[in-house]
């Protein structure tokens, strides 16, 4: 199998970033309704543990046990965005601290770890796990081979989500209003837009957003559960969203693109292509090249604030009438 | 001003619940002298990593229940170097635990020993020694060689994948005893390296897995502690060799076999020393003789021939009359570094020391620098 | 019957000590029935957390080096999120801190200078360091208007492996090359003992060492709160935070204000780092396994937060909460899941949070009948994220 680099490096971006992506998706929900969520590292570890558990626990075909264990991971990562969405929304905390608190409750050393050692989890690989669905022939056709055909379902199901997404947000009712919810809160209420209402909404779907992203680690691209599994790809999930300008089809540019510079050090290695201190630049590379990426494009023409939600982290205090 | 009052009685509340709490919580207080033996294991990653610090655990509970009721032993999981390490200890002497063990170099040093002359300090893979601190580790490369002539046996094509760690002499060593008992099997094999800088990172060890079959890979093995790289080599259909425990259920069709360490025998020997007050500060290395490394068991991809052929090699190094490690042994670039017939030490002769090995033999092909 | 809440027009200073303090019990309460539930004794473990973080010998003495890092990136963090610029960079400029104060130390202390001399260079030093590595999303910010949260994210993770790579990938000058040690596991080189920062040593406890460190964290809070409170440019400071539109039509030069602000706090969480070196490690800690395992500057946004951006409360928070990072260890255990302490940590600092709404706001149970604009009309919404 002689891919050229380029090709290898595409099909590895899609792959890698695919959680990448889906944490991005959910976090773009919650900012674009005003809740800035910190804690999605937290909430991808729940629902991978969580739908980990369930493949491992259900007897029956492959195909209902991962539907389940995804279903089972989304719940799981709503849940925990349900503390996050309850402490910001109705009692106005900051969200920041929130945020930061939910990864500790439900991170590495938290929940998530509890409950892999309680349900005895580690030590086994994933009884069923996602793999490439196309035949191997098609894998192999040059360029769209690897890159589009050799990926497992959970990929095409993320290219759908972001469809769906970004015609939710330009299309629809609710994601006009949800523009404007994010933008002018007050507005949004004058127009009888019920404020809370949206934000709860959008901030549980960004839980369930990063319950699936951490099901994808669990169930496809590593399946196995051990503490901490994700490796921070929730902090780079909430990064990409501001890397893309909160607009959907650009998280899956952005996301595709870190997970190609996180693969590009291995694939260097094997084919012994050295570049002086390869380990420091190529492990930056992905960072560095991201905050170039984003001072370049904003810099040129920046228009207001980087279409930030101009209400983004901000608690909503309806005026008494 | 009922508010006030309310708030009185609120911090008077409090205030009961601490004292409470204070009162009726058993306090850990000082250790009795009589009572359990307490032992406490330190690890760097969970206890339940599927690795190296679940061997270590396993370790453990070997001596709990071998030992029962006369000892007490716990562990302290994915602790750091500094600060939460110096905490962690701080708390386990408070606690009266009297033997520690730390299972990542860098835990323990002098300084540390003296600062608690009355504990035992025990830490792997490091070199300090003192009055309270003992060292230990083992041959893992004799099994790891052994394991690499697996690899070499079951490879169709002349290039064998290694991902491996951080590049520092262990895992060099390692790697190079890989290669040499791959080489044993498949004259002229490449051994093609990809490190991930990282004990333990599924995805990062998955990635190694994947570039190394795109760069013409046909068997993979490995030095870090994630089974990873085996599931890829199963969704590849290619044979793999793992590390540090038997993880043949992640890679059934693949698993070839592992060097596995088995740290409770040792663990047993030193507790029981302390135990009855024989125990004494020493720098311990493992050997296949005395149990503390071998082979896992075997998958279905090992060949009779390569079993004999392992089986005979695993003899060799027992009654001694044969060493990896011992020269003629050439580096990467071709230079003799190690004289026809001289081993290899475990700590003297610099670069040339097994603790100091800090090149890689030929055939290797990727940099010792990393 | 209908419940409300509403802004509080005064907030008296009762609540703000006495709702802490009640959210702590509550929160105790609520990790109570967990610890019951998985089959814990609460009310042992609590002994256990408070003995391990303040009572048993060396226990303080460990507290306050846990706590001493948290103070300075809780300052740092404080600094910024004061006037809304929201530094998460704190981490990589803890390491780049450390980076630079550690070559002041082996530099001038090799070369044989006074204690007081060396240890001065290492503090100009650190805080040369994180300022200098602030001031790279400090400037993106000011000029490109590029989100500093992305940036000084981003930073974070290249500082570690640039401080990873001094140590492990290279013959850098921080890296110890003499000595066999040396060649078996990378480590950085010892610092000369005129480099290492002394403690003070209060017989008590079996002897508590308060580090150099910890009162240099002190002295930054007082220094950041007289900066803030009473000179004009903390008063622009905190204007530009809590309105950035009167500020701009007061003429206040934001984008100077944005630099100086980054590097003020780059400087403090970069005094942080070279603590690390001088206090406790004294050495450059370039494993990725030690101090890039600790998330210093990550807690310290916890503790800056709580502590509601004033300088004095971050340090005493940054005390508490390392005494519970502290204790936490003390509590993990073969009996006692890891996984348990971060739930336990997550309820604390939920209950400090849901607490905070009792000091900003009121609840009222307001009567059907009477449901007529029973309270004035609330102020502008409080921004503080």
């Amino acid at each position: 199998m002689n891919n050229s680099l380029v090709v290898a490096l595409i099909a590895s971006g899609v792959a890698y970033g695919t959680p990448l992506l889906f944490g991005a998706l959910g976090e773009l929900l919650a900012e674009r309704s005003g809740v800035l969520n910190l804690g999605v590292e937290g909430m991808m570890l729940v629902g991978a543990v969580m739908g980990f558990w369930t493949v491992q626990r259900v007897h029956g075909g492959s195909a209902l046990a991962l539907v389940l264990a995804i279903v089972v991971a989304a719940v799981a990562g709503t849940a925990m965005a349900a503390i996050h969405a309850f402490l910001v929304i109705t009692l106005r905390a900051s969200q920041i601290v929130s945020g930061l608190a939910l990864t500790i409750f439900a991170g590495a050393a938290g929940l998530s770890s509890y409950l892999g050692n309680d349900l005895n989890l580690s030590g086994l690989p994933a009884s069923h796990a996602f793999h490439p669905v196309f035949p191997n022939s098609m894998q192999s056709w040059p360029i769209v081979g690897p890159i589009v055909f050799g990926q497992n379902p959970l990929v095409y199901a993320s290219w759908v989500c972001v469809i769906a997404v970004a015609f939710y947000l330009a299309r629809t009712r609710p994601g006009l209003n949800l523009r404007a919810v994010g933008e002018a809160p007050g507005a949004a209420d004058a127009m009888g837009i019920d404020v809370v209402k949206y934000r709860y909404a959008h901030t549980l779907a960004g839980g369930a957003f990063a319950g699936i992203a951490g099901a994808t680690v669990t169930l496809a691209i590593t399946p196995q559960w051990v503490s901490g599994i994700t490796g921070g790809a929730g902090w780079i999930a909430i990064a990409l969203v501001i890397f893309a300008f909160w607009r959907p089809e650009l998280c899956l540019v952005g996301a595709y693109f870190f997970g190609a510079m996180q693969a590009l050090a291995p694939e260097l290695q094997a084919r012994n292509i050295s570049l002086g201190p390869t380990e420091l630049w190529t492990n930056s590379l992905p960072y560095a090249a991201t905050v170039i990426v984003l001072v370049v494009v904003s810099s040129r023409g920046a228009r207001r604030r980087l279409g930030a939600p101009a209400a983004l982290g901000v608690p909503y205090v309806r005026e008494e009438a | 001003m009922t508010r006030r009052k309310l708030a009185l009685v609120a911090a008077a509340c409090v205030a009961a619940a601490a004292a409470a709490v204070l009162a009726l919580g058993t306090s850990p207080g000082h250790a009795k002298s009589n009572g359990p033996f307490k032992v406490a294991w330190i690890y760097v990653g969970p206890h339940n990593d599927g690795g190296w610090s679940q061997a270590h655990d396993e370790g453990r509970q070997y001596v709990q229940k071998m030992l029962g009721s006369k000892v007490q032993t716990t562990y302290k999981e994915n602790i750091a170097v500094g600060a939460q390490l110096q905490q962690t200890v701080a708390s386990l002497v408070s606690q009266g635990y009297k033997m520690i063990f730390g299972t990542s170099y860098g835990f323990f040093d002098k300084a540390l020993a003296a600062k608690y002359p009355n504990v035992l300090f025990e830490q792997a893979t490091g070199t300090d020694v003192a009055k309270n601190l003992a060292e230990y580790f083992g041959r893992a490369e004799d099994t790891v060689f052994l394991s690499g002539m697996a690899a070499g046996a079951a490879a169709k094509c002349n290039t064998i994948g290694y991902v491996v760690a951080y590049p520092i002499p262990e895992v060099i060593r390692h790697a190079n005893a890989f290669a040499l008992g791959a080489q044993v099997m498949h004259p002229g094999v490449k051994v093609r390296l990809v490190w991930t800088n990282s004990w333990f990172d599924p995805a990062k060890e998955k990635k190694a897995a994947q570039s190394l079959v795109a760069a013409g890979a046909c068997v993979l093995g490995q030095n870090v502690d994630s089974p990873a790289t085996g599931q890829y080599a199963e969704s590849q259909h290619i044979p793999w060799v793992g590390y540090d425990s038997d993880a043949s259920k992640f890679a059934p069709k693949s698993w070839l076999t592992a060097s596995v360490y088995n740290w409770g025998l040792y663990y047993l020997r030193r507790v029981k020393a302390a135990m009855n007050g024989t125990w004494k500060p020493g720098f311990y290395y493992g050997t296949i003789n005395d149990g503390f490394t071998k082979l896992a068991p075997y998958g279905p991809g090992v060949s009779a021939k390569a079993k004999a052929a392992i089986a005979k090699k695993e003899k060799q190094l027992e009654n001694g009359s044969w060493y990896e490690f011992q020269g003629p042994l050439y580096d990467q670039s071709g230079k003799l570094r190690v004289k026809k017939g001289v081993r290899m030490q475990v700590l003297k002769g610099g670069t040339n020391s097994l603790y100091g090995m800090n090149w890689l033999v030929k055939g290797v092909i990727g940099s010792p620098k990393g | 019957m209908r419940v409300t809440v509403e802004r509080r027009l005064r907030q008296p200073r009762w609540l703000a000590v006495a709702v802490p303090a009640g959210s702590l019990v509550f929160a105790f309460g609520v990790a109570a029935i967990v610890l019951v539930a998985t089959g814990h004794d609460p009310v042992s473990s609590y002994r256990q957390l408070f003995d391990a973080a303040f009572v048993s010998t060396g226990s303080l003495d460990q507290t306050l080096i846990a706590a001493t890092p948290l103070a300075f990136t809780g300052l740092a963090a404080a600094a910024a999120f004061r006037m809304r610029i929201f530094n998460i960079g704190a981490e990589g400029q803890l390491y780049m801190g450390a980076i630079t104060g550690a070559a002041a130390g082996l530099y001038l202390g090799g070369r044989g200078g006074p204690s007081a001399f060396v240890i001065a260079a290492m503090v100009v030093a650190g805080c040369a360091g994180g300022a200098a590595w602030a001031s790279i999303s400090g400037v993106f910010r000011a000029f490109f208007g590029t989100s500093e949260i992305l940036t000084s994210l981003m930073l974070n993770y290249v500082a570690g492996y640039v401080l990873t790579y001094l140590i492990f990938q290279s013959e850098s000058y921080w890296r110890q090359t003499k000595g066999f040690n040396a060649t078996v596991f990378p480590t950085g080189k010892p610092l000369p003992s005129s480099a290492v920062w002394p403690g003070l040593t209060v017989h008590a406890q079996g002897g508590i060492v308060l580090p150099l460190g910890a009162g240099l964290a002190v002295l930054a809070a007082v220094v950041l709160w007289a900066l803030y409170r009473r000179t004009r440019f903390g008063f622009e400071v905190q204007v530009l935070g809590d309105s950035a539109g009167a500020a701009r039509y007061a003429g206040v030069r934001t984008r100077r204000k944005i630099l100086a602000v980054m590097a003020i706090s780059g400087a403090i969480a970069g005094l942080g780092g070279v603590s690390q070196d001088g206090d406790f490690r004294h050495a450059l800690d370039g494993d990725p396994n030690g101090l890039q395992k600790q998330a210093y500057g990550y807690s310290g946004i916890v503790v800056a937060a709580l502590g509601r951006y004033n300088p004095f409360a971050v340090v005493l928070i940054a005390f508490l909460i390392g005494g519970l990072d502290n204790a936490g260890n003390t509590l993990q255990g073969a009996d006692f899941p890891s996984g348990l302490v971060g739930v336990i940590q997550g309820i604390i600092l939920f209950s400090a949070l849901g607490g905070e709404l009792l000091v900003r706001h009121r609840v009222r149970v307001v009567r059907r009948a009477s449901a007529v604009a029973a309270a004035p009309p609330a102020a502008a919404p409080e921004a503080s994220p």
